[in-house]
């Protein structure tokens, strides 16, 4: 296998093209509970289901058709039309108002909130991602829409913008423009945090005084402010182009478009190949966050083992969070999970970047994630009053 | 209704992608590496080195398939790990060792250096030295890589140095040793062939710098303030990094992954202290030579320089109360 390019340069992106229309979508309905049923009729812009928990966007149909399948992981909708459920007023209102409805459009709200620091992320998440590069080259009226809205949120003091030395910035008003070395993984919201405020906040935790949005993020609200039009769409790159896909097109479909074949064994990656999530089958449908489609054959994807880990301590070189993934393996590996923590498990931003560079081929994130998820459900378990026999993990 | 799934995808967690780099080629590039070294052996002492390390190599590999069918677990011979150890077992021995030394040796190597830890990767200490250490404490009159080769021309400087001081080896040329003109292990003493193959790791970024330079400039600065101290005493520190097993120690022993440290920081300092606990057992100790001892012992600090740690990103931070994190 040739040695990975990591180089987060964009250079020359073409324009942002429209995908074409399949006849089925398959909405991703994890964290969603729906609100109709099969055989249902939808049109683009009905709502089919409703979140979870408080900041997450609800789902709506992004074509007009007809419900034909739901299971607890997606909905399935036979494609009839493009037959437009009306546009609602825009929102004058502010602040929490505004978020709601942001919410109920379909926009993820995790992190709209007041902070008194503004972060837009224009650097690309992971190599091969260039869709912040048209973005901002050809739709600044939608992006500044956008930013308006959000800033009605967030009442931010300071704006920054976080760009990748060589990609162009196209700054906005009133914003200070930082650059980052152009080198995975330094687009990750906790790293690009870090370079701004040089603060090092927990991954996945939430600071009070800042709020970091992506590029894709202000233009897909922008989008749903211009046309009074909830949340159906979302950008990738695919292959060499940058196109508008509606949620929900199965990758089969996007892969056959760009004349891809997808060979058995082959995995179909929906967002990059360092942290992407593996299509289970051709008919799984993109979801909002998705950003890129990568084919990986099979004799160039990572075939992970069981090997032990040598100890050699080349995962840790190369981690960006400082901590020593082998040795967290090794706890997930022998169940220890409580142990895990105390080598800092998390710390991890999930870069991937130490099972790429693992000689024992270990599936190290795989072991921090299963740690991670095990750890939430001792802490669950340690919210309620303690008896005597409970369960402890080997060694702690 | 079950649909076709055709094709059928693979379906992993991330990252989709790797290096490249496998264990068996990671364990190869070692054994390519000790290459030269063993062909130098050869020549140096014929078909007694090739004997001693052929044999030592069966043994080790032998003794962990073994080991994996009493532990009933899955063979792990194919990974060349134990074979790697057998030669570098065979580079401490002297040409002349017994064939039943060599035998046990090795046989200690994989099973109380190695196995009994838990295979590949567990080892506290470096697995050739747990043999080497067994055989010089049990056997020191066949271990004596001076006496047993006394039919030999070539000059044993430690052994000189220790009995009969630094005049003894003043006349002994840092060329010649550098060429491997001394007696000591059969291929330990290979200097040049071993820092070809100490560059090639190196290079390929096999090992960090960190342990060899620390190992290296430990002993070098170490010999240097006993030179300084009384240069009549004591031997000059080129001559104590050419002689005997300094090289093949700074390069090969102590860069044994799993009994040295990982991080950049807690390398260095391991290998500044094997390298000066070389000199101050080769004055001070009973041992001509220091290397092996040295770092044993650095290896046995191996989970306290662990300790020594950059802050992890944003934290730390843990789940529980205080009490309860461990
Ligand atoms: S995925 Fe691995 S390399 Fe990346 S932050 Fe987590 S532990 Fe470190
Ligand atoms: S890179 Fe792999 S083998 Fe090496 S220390 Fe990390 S987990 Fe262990």
């Amino acid at each position: 296998m040739t040695r990975f390019n990591f180089d987060l340069q964009t250079g020359e992106t073409g324009p942002l093209t429209k995908a074409p229309r399949p006849d089925m979508v398959n909405l991703p309905l994890s964290g969603q509970t729906p609100l109709l049923g099969v055989d249902d009729q939808v049109l683009n812009g009905t709502k089919v289901s409703t979140a979870d928990n408080d900041f997450d966007g609800d789902m709506h149909a992004p074509l007009s058709g007809r419900i034909r399948e739901i299971t607890p992981h997606a909905m399935r909708i036979e494609v009839t039309g493009d037959d437009k459920a009306p546009a609602s007023a825009p929102c004058t209102g502010k602040g929490d108002e505004l978020r709601q409805w942001l919410r109920d459009r379909g926009v993820n709200t995790r992190n709209l909130y007041p902070a008194q620091t503004l972060i837009i992320n224009a650097v690309p998440p992971e190599p091969g991602i260039s869709i912040f590069e048209p973005l901002l080259r050809d739709y600044r009226k939608t992006l500044e829409i956008g930013l308006d809205l959000v800033k009605r949120i967030v009442e931010p003091s300071k704006l920054f913008q976080v760009v990748a030395k060589g990609n162009k910035a196209n700054a906005f008003a009133n914003c200070t423009v930082t650059h980052v070395t152009p080198v995975y993984p330094n687009g990750l919201d906790p790293l690009v945090i870090k370079t701004v405020t040089g603060r090092e906040i927990i991954p996945g935790s939430r600071p009070d005084d800042i709020s970091i949005l992506s590029v894709k993020d202000l233009y897909l609200i922008g989008r749903a402010a211009e046309t009074g039009r909830p949340l159906t769409e979302t950008v990738m790159t695919i292959g060499d182009s940058n196109q508008l896909v509606v949620v929900g097109t199965p990758v089969g479909f996007l892969t056959a478009e760009s004349g891809a074949s997808v060979q058995p064994g082959d995995r179909v990656v929906i967002g990059g190949p360092l942290r992407g999530l593996a299509a289970v089958n051709l008919e799984q449908g993109v979801d909002k966050d998705a950003s890129g489609l990568h084919i990986l054959r099979r004799s160039e994807s990572a075939a992970v083992t069981d090997n032990p880990c040598l100890g050699c301590g080349q995962c840790e070189r190369h981690c960006p969070a400082r901590i020593m993934p082998g040795m967290i393996s090794r706890c997930a590996e022998f169940k220890q999970f409580r142990r895990a923590e105390a080598f800092h498990i998390h710390s991890c931003m999930e870069c991937g970047l130490c099972a790429y560079w693992c000689k024992a081929q270990r599936p190290l994130l795989q072991y921090i994630r299963l740690a991670k998820y095990e750890l939430a459900l001792l802490a669950d378990a340690d919210k309620e009053p303690r008896t005597e026999t409970d369960a402890t993990d080997g060694e702690s | 209704m079950l649909k076709p799934l055709t094709p059928i995808l693979t379906v992993a967690v991330p990252p989709h992608i790797h290096c490249g780099r496998t264990l068996r080629r990671y364990v190869l590039d070692t054994l390519v590496a000790l290459l030269p070294a063993a062909v130098m052996a050869v020549i140096a002492f014929g078909t007694d080195a090739l004997r001693v390390m052929a044999l030592s190599c069966a043994t080790a590999v032998l003794a962990e398939a073994a080991c994996n069918r009493l532990m009933k677990r899955e063979q792990t011979v194919d990974d060349y790990s134990a074979l790697v150890t057998g030669l570098l077992f065979a580079f401490l021995l002297p040409a002349s060792a017994p064939w039943w030394l060599v035998a046990i040796g090795s046989a200690a190597c994989i099973g109380l250096g190695k196995m009994i830890f838990g295979g590949l990767g567990g080892n506290p200490l470096s697995p050739p030295l747990v043999g080497w250490a067994l055989c010089r404490i049990s056997w020191p009159a066949f271990m004596d890589t001076n006496a047993t080769m006394l039919m030999s021309d070539l000059p044993p400087p430690l052994q000189q140095l220790k009995y009969f001081g630094v005049d003894a080896v003043s006349s002994l040329d840092p060329v010649s040793l550098l060429m491997g003109h001394q007696l000591g292990g059969l291929g330990e003493i290979q200097i040049i062939a071993l820092l070809a193959g100490g560059a090639y790791l190196l290079l390929r970024r096999h090992i960090s710098w960190h342990i060899p330079a620390g190992f290296i400039g430990g002993l070098l600065a170490t010999a240097l303030i006993y030179r300084l101290l009384d240069p009549a005493a004591y031997a000059p520190p080129l001559f104590h990094l050419l002689a005997g097993g300094a090289i093949f120690g700074a390069f090969f022993l102590a860069t044994d992954e799993s009994s040295s440290p990982l991080g950049s920081l807690p390398a260095l300092l391991f290998g500044i202290m094997a390298g000066a606990m070389v000199i101050v057992i080769r004055v001070y100790g009973i041992y001509p030579d220091g290397v092996p001892f040295a770092i044993l012992l650095a290896n046995l600090f191996t989970p306290l320089l662990d300790r020594i740690r950059p802050k992890p990103f944003g934290g730390p931070y843990s789940f529980f109360d205080e009490e309860d994190a461990r």
